[in-house]
């Protein structure tokens, strides 16, 4: 998305006011953290903003809400799992750990080691390991750049009637996610996605829980079961 | 309108956050929480809700206060991100739970209001003031709409009944402006 972003300002300026849909808002976190130019515009755009928070008339606070966070406080330094609890059962894309970043790179590693395909004769141009909320190896994505891709799922799921799994990635945020397709019954599976532009090194992919048949609305909308950003395969 | 802490005491307070000091965070909290909870309760609607955000917000600060740099931006611009995330992404998700019909009712109410009185409390004096008020009225209107309440390119195209690929362009094309007038 680094390469082919023209507009930094634009999109720094969109992300900042809360248009970008949640997948897109996750891509520009992510992204910001390797590219200077995008954090420093995000920077000036908050900065241009914050006068309308002063037009905010301050509310008085009752003493219980210092008392909620200060007995939620983990020890500093430790792993904040007291957080992810206090987030629990919570899909908001701003929740999710910093160490599940950190697990991913992990895992790629691990994820390469294996080789699990190892005898395959066609390569994927890049391989994304999906983690859960925790920071624990959910599928792993294998995106062929041809309208096929693979997943592979490394943990159950267990899918409620009336729901299925959807496979989502995040060609460009001009674009918007885009549906790979859907798991049906929960097993690794071959999908026949739509034509795409050749999947680039740290495009996300995510696991959605939808409606059967899939997200009404062409976007993701249900509860995020995994979500990894991709490697280029060397 | 005042300004709440002097950027130079929340950079000071967050890296002694960082360090594991609560007397700091609580200092934050003094100085901040009664606006972030309005800045939240604007996006959110709802008291109860506005608290629940703020209070994973200062749970936030205090777990990544360490990663606060100034390239980042203000420590006050960081600190107020991180609430106004939360906010939208507690809207986002909220959003799933009703149907079309009653998101409208929860916000239409009084939620207009709100962004236009947001826009006649801003600082005359400031340079964010003159350039949006060089804005043509819709291009304004629905800026003001996604930053102070948190409308998506879909809700402000209702609400201002313009076709939603015209109300993204012009947004696109006021930030373009305004980016330029405050340079």
């Amino acid at each position: 998305m680094s390469e082919d972003r023209t507009d930094i300002g634009g999109i720094a300026d969109e992300y900042v006011l809360g248009l970008l849909d949640a997948m897109e808002a996750r891509q520009v976190e992510a992204d910001m953290e390797r590219d200077p130019d995008l954090k420093a515009a995000i920077a000036a755009s908050r900065e241009r903003f914050l006068p309308l928070d002063d037009t905010a008339e301050p509310t008085v606070i009752d003493d219980d809400l210092w008392s909620r966070i200060d007995a939620a406080l983990p020890v500093q330094g430790a792993a904040p799992a007291d957080v992810s609890r206090l987030t629990a059962n919570d899909n908001r894309p701003g929740s999710w750990r910093a160490t599940a970043l950190a697990a991913m790179v992990a895992a790629v590693i691990l994820a390469v080691a294996l080789s699990f395909n190892l005898m395959r004769t066609v390569e994927p141009l890049v391989v994304a390991v999906l983690v859960n909320e925790a920071g624990d190896i959910q599928a792993i994505v294998e995106d062929f750049g041809n309208e096929k891709a693979a997943v592979r799922l490394l943990a159950d799921f267990t899918v409620p009637e009336g729901k299925t799994i959807e496979v989502w990635t995040l060609p460009s945020p001009e674009r918007g996610p885009v549906s790979l397709g859907l798991i049906d019954d929960a097993r690794s599976v071959r999908l026949d996605g739509p034509a795409l532009p050749k999947p680039h090194d740290s495009q996300l992919y995510e696991l959605t829980l939808e409606q059967a048949g899939g997200s009404p609305t062409g976007r993701p909308t249900g509860l995020i079961l995994a979500k990894g950003f991709a490697k280029i395969t060397r | 309108m005042s300004m709440g802490a002097a950027p130079d005491d929340l950079t000071t307070a967050l890296a002694a956050c960082a360090k594991g000091d609560r007397t700091a965070l609580r200092g934050i909290f003094d100085r901040e929480a009664g606006r972030l909870v309005t800045i939240a309760e604007r996006i959110v609607r709802r008291r109860d809700l506005a608290e629940e955000v703020v209070q994973e917000s200062f749970i936030r600060i205090w777990t990544q206060a360490h990663q606060y740099q100034p390239d980042r931006g203000s420590a006050r611009g960081w600190i107020y991100a991180i609430v106004r995330n939360r906010a939208l992404n507690l809207l986002r998700d909220g959003k799933r739970e009703y149907t079309v019909e009653d998101v409208d009712v929860l916000r239409e109410r009084d939620q207009v209001d709100h962004v236009m009185a947001a826009w006649h409390r801003l600082d005359r004096t400031s340079r964010l003031h003159d350039c949006l008020g060089a804005l043509d009225d819709t291009k304004r209107r629905g800026i003001l709409m996604a930053y102070i309440g948190g409308y998506s390119h879909g809700e402000i195209a209702g609400r201002l009944s313009i076709p939603l690929g015209t109300t993204k362009s012009w947004i696109r094309r006021g930030l373009s402006a305004l980016r330029e007038c405050m340079t």
